[in-house]
């Protein structure tokens, strides 16, 4: 690492506020020429806030940016960021699959190329000798959904990099912002990924790796900065820290909140699931007993919000048994309708696309699985029905004939739960059932969930929000690349207990 | 956040005032040649055939497809319909019945294609509906069919009831039966998620490919149905009877989604919009106007709805 006076891009006091809440606190992050600088924090740390500010997709209430020594007015104006020398590549990696790896490679590309005429034998020649450079095996031709997942993200980072260098106008290497770029990649793979980025770096471009993955971090990066609640932790030589240092910083000591369940006398278990496998699970045994919340967790790309999907039969599993109260059922066969039938609830993720129907009426959301086949539906009852469930279920809405789109995150999601706990279901199946939700109405989510177990039924709950977890599950399991890794129960449910469990691996 | 019901009442109705006020408007111009009831019995006969199609099209419409196939399954079914009957003479109660089964059979296919390779309707049923044109040109040898038995257009067109020829009360019947199969039953409900909330009814247990499948079917069943009574009409079937219905149609099924219950395709608002234009073509060929304000009366309207309809949604977002 150099140990060039100037740096290569530091930020200091970073301020931002959404609605009342403190993303970033004052938070400094300064990257030396030709470094890995890893950017560590659990959900909700700043992390993605910081690196918005970079992109221009936030403005920030206070702070300032210099990039080699040169003050950057913020907000940074959106797409203005590669001319300062900042380029991002996100998770999703942001190629377009249908098109060749040079059209991806060139595209976006305003400053270099002629819009009027592109010559693409050059293009192609300009591609083979970048590609060349960074010895990666890519051809121009070639369609990008036909490449590896490892190539996916090269040709990226490629890209990126390349875009960074031609419109410095000064010439000096730039700043490569990676945004979790390995969560699905295989272990090989990633190796190959850091040899690139080694490379990189030898060039004199720096790096700033954002990661969950602390294994990771401590590999590749030179540097690390923790942050935690908008507040930067600390910045640390990796080399001279341990993992457990690590891990410390990022997941604090956090304050105990108010855990609203205790241990469950032993019994037998009401839900039993073995050998379910999806697109990331493999093999995945659990089981549940009367009256339990079972909460399910890990980072990205960890598979535990594919679980409740599956045994909803919201996507179909390649493998998979449950066995709910004695009754046997194959979950590779489960569709949302034998679900139903055996009286399994689930709550999706993605409340404006597969929880509520945003055109249609409360009383049309409300009621669509009590319809059943009988003609002539009495829209008077139907109304009443989604009348007492609006009082229920304490939903501020004006009318049970208003669109559900004009109601809050928080309503809407009361009424998804009214929707499914009005059939007394015996498992009921959330994903991230807070998301985007505001205090009060997470408390009476969690109130209504009490009372299913108080009522003898079974709970799974997939999140990604550990401050949950230790208010509502009884007990947690962990989830690493789809297998579940650790098991905590009772006193061990705290929001610290499960990160840790999240960042360390297993041996 | 509630609208006003006056407001309300105004944007359900607004097309019957403007219905209204084109009567009174073309009336005041030519009360003798435009203001009789003959002039209206006959548009009322005449254009029954154009509102089954339209109730046809609303089927797969709130499920969330497009169905450019009816204009053409009307066409190949009147062909079917003239031709084995005039030059075959089958009895009528084979023929009715063998016409509506290869509307069925049509939509089957659509529905097929669409669901099982995943591809959009709007692709599939135009590429159908070409194909069907060709074999209606293909089995009429590119002729009109003349000489269909009586007894079809005495039930078509030549009864009358008040006047109206009973065609009109056939339209009727059927747009009352699809206002209460989607307003009163649960197959109402599973196509209106189909269409508006896919995700949200799958999860909930709705068939969804099921119910599509089912709309299209419905589609074809109604374009065939509309084909014979065009046959009834005219006493004859002509291979380009439906390629000038399509665009009315779907002009019809948009602009009747902007009234009555504003914001979704439904079959009152659908006849009223059919009887609408027709009404203002019909009252601008009696001023004079030659037969260019066709195109010009029904491409502006179906335009005009969309963005009338864009505008009523967009409203709903800002009202937040």
């Amino acid at each position: 690492m150099s140990q060039a006076a100037i740096p290569r891009l530091a930020l200091r006091g970073l301020t931002k506020t959404f609605g009342g809440v403190r993303a970033l606190d004052c938070a400094d992050l300064t990257v030396v020429p030709g470094e890995v600088h890893g950017l560590l924090g659990t959900n909700g740390s700043g992390k993605s806030t910081l690196i918005k500010v970079l992109s221009g997709f936030h403005a920030p209430d206070a702070g300032t940016l210099e990039i080699d020594g040169q003050p950057i007015p913020l907000p940074m104006p959106l797409g203005r960021s590669e001319a300062h020398g900042l380029a991002f590549v996100h998770q999703n990696l942001g190629l377009l699959p249908e098109a060749t790896v040079l059209e991806n490679l060139i595209a976006g590309d305003h400053e270099r190329l002629n819009p009027w005429r592109i010559n693409w034998r050059a293009e192609a020649e300009r591609a083979r000798k970048l590609f060349a450079e960074h010895h990666l095996e890519l051809l121009p031709q070639q369609r990008v959904g036909e490449l590896s997942p490892v190539k996916r993200a090269q040709l990226a980072i490629v890209r990126a990099a390349d875009r960074v260098q031609e419109h410095r106008h000064h010439g000096a290497p730039g700043v490569l912002v990676l945004d979790e770029p390995t969560p699905f990649l295989p272990q090989e793979d990633v190796r190959e990924l850091f040899a690139m980025i080694r490379r990189l770096t030898s060039r004199g471009v720096s790096i700033i790796f954002v990661s969950h993955d602390i294994d990771e971090v401590l590999e590749v990066t030179d540097r690390s900065t923790v942050l935690r609640d908008g507040k930067v932790i600390g910045t640390f030589e990796t080399a001279a820290t341990g993992r457990a240092d690590l891990v410390q910083a990022i997941v604090g000591r956090t304050v105990a909140v108010d855990r609203r369940v205790d241990v469950l006398p032993a019994a037998e278990p009401m839900v039993q699931v073995d050998g379910l496998s999806g697109a990331i699970l493999k093999d995945v045994a659990l089981s549940v007993q009367p009256g339990e919340i079972l909460g399910l967790t890990g980072l990205i790309g960890a598979g535990h919000d594919e679980v409740p999907m599956l045994i909803a039969g919201a996507h179909s599993a390649n493998a998979g048994k449950l066995v709910l109260n004695g009754q046997t059922y194959d979950i590779a066969g489960m569709r949302p309708g034998n679900a139903i039938a055996a009286r399994i609830a689930f709550i999706p993720a993605d409340r404006q696309r597969a929880g509520i129907a945003p055109d249609l009426s409360l009383t049309e959301n409300v009621t669509l699985p009590l319809l059943g086949r009988g003609l002539a539906l009495n829209h008077r009852k139907l109304r009443g029905i989604t009348m007492d469930l609006i009082r229920r279920f304490t939903v501020k809405a004006a009318s049970p004939d208003q669109p559900a789109s004009e109601l809050s995150g928080g309503n809407q999601q009361k009424l998804v739960l009214g929707k499914w706990l009005q059939l007394q279901p015996q498992l009921v199946l959330l994903d991230e059932p807070t998301q985007g939700i505001d205090v009060g109405a997470r408390q009476e989510i969690y109130d209504h969930l009490m009372s299913v177990c108080a009522a003898g039924g079974a709970v799974i709950c997939a999140t990604s929000e550990f401050e949950q977890l230790e208010i509502i599950a009884h007990r947690v399991l962990v989830f690493d690349r789809g297998r579940i890794k650790a098991e905590l129960k009772g006193p061990d449910v705290t929001k610290s207990g499960i990160a840790k469990a999240c960042y360390e691996t297993v041996e | 956040m509630q609208k006003s019901d006056l407001a309300y009442q105004l944007e359900r109705f607004g097309l019957v005032i403007v219905w209204v006020a084109f009567i009174a408007l073309f009336g005041a111009l030519r009360p003798d040649t435009f203001l009789t009831w003959s002039n209206f019995s006959t548009i009322f006969g005449s254009e029954a055939v154009l509102v089954i199609v339209t109730l046809g099209l609303m089927i797969p419409l709130t499920a969330g497809d497009f169905d450019l196939s009816i204009a053409q399954t009307l066409t190949l079914v009147s062909m079917a319909t003239a031709i084995l009957d005039a030059r075959m003479d089958l009895p009528l109660a084979l023929v009715l019945p063998l016409g509506l089964a290869i509307g069925a059979f049509i939509g089957l296919i659509n529905g097929a294609i669409t669901l099982y390779f995943r591809v959009h309707s709007l692709i599939v049923t135009l590429g159908v509906g070409t194909f069907l044109h060709g074999i209606t040109l293909w089995i009429g040898n590119s002729q009109t069919i003349s000489g269909v038995s009586p007894v079809l257009m005495e039930w078509v067109i030549i009864q009358r009831v008040m006047g109206i020829p009973v065609a009109f009360y056939y339209a009727i019947a059927l747009a009352f039966l699809i206002w209460y199969m989607l307003s009163y039953t649960a197959f109402g409900q599973h196509l209106l998620f189909t269409g508006r909330g896919r995700e949200v009814g799958r999860l909930t247990g709705v068939a969804v490919g099921k119910v599509r499948l089912t709309a299209f079917v419905l589609s074809g069943v109604l374009g065939a149905f509309a084909g014979i009574l065009y046959t009834g009409t005219t006493g004859s079937a002509n291979p380009s009877s439906g390629t000038f219905l399509l665009l009315p149609a779907f002009a019809a099924a948009f602009l009747g989604a902007t009234c009555i219950r504003p914001g979704r395709f439904n079959p009152w608002g659908s006849v009223i919009a059919v009887y609408f234009l027709v009404t203002g073509i019909n009252g601008l060929s009696v001023l004079g106007f030659r037969t260019f304000v066709q195109d010009l009366f029904y491409g502006g309207a179906l335009v005009l709805a969309v963005m009338v309809s864009q505008l009523v949604s967009g409203r709903k977002e800002r009202g937040l």
